[in-house]
C-alpha cells in the first residue's frame, strides 16, 4: 500500500517539477536557459527557484567575470536524491493503479 | 484530477522534458543530404576518369583541398541556416546549451582531423590518407555527441568510423596503390563512399523514420 504523504509536495507542483526535471538532466542551467526551456515570466521562475534553494534542492552559482552577471543553477545532492525519490513515488502509484 | 491521474501526467512532463533537454540534432538532415550529394558529385568525376584507364589525374592537389573545402563550407552553411531556423520555430535561443554542447564536444576531434588532414595533402601529398583521417575524425566527432544526440547520429559516427577503418585497412595492405601516378581517385573515392553515400543514406532514414510531429514543429 502506498503511503500518498510520501509524496513530496514541493516538488509535486509543476513548475517546480519542471526546474527539477531539468536541473536532473545536466550538471548546471543558465536562468536564461531555464526561462525559455520553460517559458516562465522572470518573477515566477525566480519565485519557484527562491522555494527549492531554501529546501536545499539545489544551488545558485554566479559568475561576474563576463561583461553580464551570469546566474546558473545546479541540483544539490539533497535535491537529487528528492528529486529520485519523488519519481520512484510516482511510479509506484501508478504501478499500483495499475494492479487494480 | 486523482492522484493516478497526477502520477501519470507528472511523469509524462517528467519524460518530454528529460528528452527535450537531452536530444539536439548537431546535423540537420536536409544540411546532410545536400552535402551528401555534392560530394558524390565531386568524387564520381576523378573515380570514373581513372576507371576510363586514364593515367592524367583530372585536378591537382590543390584543386581536391579547394573542392572538399568549399564543398564543407556549404555544407556547413546549409547546416547553420537549418538549425537557426529550427530554433526559432521552436521560440529558442539560437546558441542553445544544446549546440554549446554539440561545439565542445565536436570541436576537438574536427580540428585535430582538419589541420592533418590539410598537413598529409599540402606537405606530405598523400590524397588518400587525408580523406581516411577526415573520415575517421569526423566520425569520431559524431561519436562524441551520442549522450544528447538523436541515435541516428552516433550511428552515422559508427558508420563513418568502420567504413574509414575498412579503407585504411583496404588501401594499407593494397600496395598497389603506388604504382599510381596521382592517388586522386582512391581518396575520391573514399570521400564519395563516406561522406557522400553514408550521408545520402543518414538523410534518407532520418526523412523515413521521421515523427508528424517532428516534420511539423508547434
Amino acid at each position: 500500500m502506498i503511503d500518498f504523504d510520501q509524496i513530496d509536495k514541493l516538488i509535486h507542483e509543476k513548475g517546480r517539477l519542471s526546474i527539477m526535471t531539468l536541473l536532473s538532466t545536466r550538471g548546471e542551467w543558465a536562468f536564461q536557459d531555464l526561462k525559455t526551456e520553460l517559458s516562465m515570466s522572470d518573477g515566477n521562475l525566480i519565485s519557484h527557484l527562491r522555494t527549492l534553494g531554501t529546501a536545499g534542492y539545489l544551488k545558485e552559482n554566479r559568475d561576474e567575470s563576463g561583461t553580464r552577471p551570469r546566474t546558473s543553477y545546479e541540483l544539490t545532492t539533497a535535491g537529487r536524491k528528492a528529486f529520485k525519490d519523488y519519481v520512484e513515488v510516482l511510479g509506484e502509484i501508478v504501478k499500483a493503479a495499475q494492479q487494480t | 484530477m486523482s492522484t493516478t491521474e497526477a502520477a501519470l501526467e507528472n511523469l509524462r512532463i517528467i519524460r518530454s522534458l528529460m528528452e527535450k533537454a537531452h536530444i539536439y540534432r548537431a546535423v540537420s538532415a536536409p544540411a546532410a543530404l545536400t552535402g551528401g550529394i555534392l560530394a558524390l558529385g565531386a568524387s564520381i568525376w576523378p573515380v570514373s576518369h581513372a576507371l576510363a584507364k586514364n593515367t592524367e589525374a583530372v585536378m591537382s592537389e590543390t584543386s581536391f583541398l579547394t573542392l572538399w573545402l568549399v564543398i564543407l563550407g556549404i555544407a556547413s552553411a546549409l547546416n547553420v541556416l537549418l538549425l537557426a531556423k529550427e530554433a526559432a520555430s521552436r521560440r529558442q535561443p539560437f546558441v542553445s546549451e544544446g549546440m554549446r554542447m554539440a561545439l565542445r564536444a565536436f570541436a576537438p576531434p574536427m580540428l585535430v582531423g582538419g589541420c592533418v588532414g590539410i598537413g598529409l595533402i599540402v606537405f606530405l601529398h598523400n590524397l588518400t590518407l587525408a580523406a581516411l583521417i577526415w573520415t575517421l575524425c569526423y566520425g569520431l566527432a559524431l561519436l562524441s555527441t551520442a549522450s544528447f544526440s538523436p541515435r541516428s547520429l552516433p550511428r552515422l559516427g559508427w558508420a563513418f568510423v568502420i567504413t574509414g577503418l575498412l579503407l585504411f585497412f583496404a588501401w594499407a595492405a593494397n600496395r598497389d596503390v603506388d604504382l599510381l601516378s596521382s592517388d586522386l581517385a582512391p581518396a575520391s573515392l573514399a570521400m564519395g563512399l563516406t561522406f557522400g553515400l553514408l550521408h545520402v543514406i543518414y538523410a534518407l532514414a532520418v526523412f523515413l523514420t521521421k515523427r508528424p510531429a517532428e516534420v511539423q514543429p508547434k
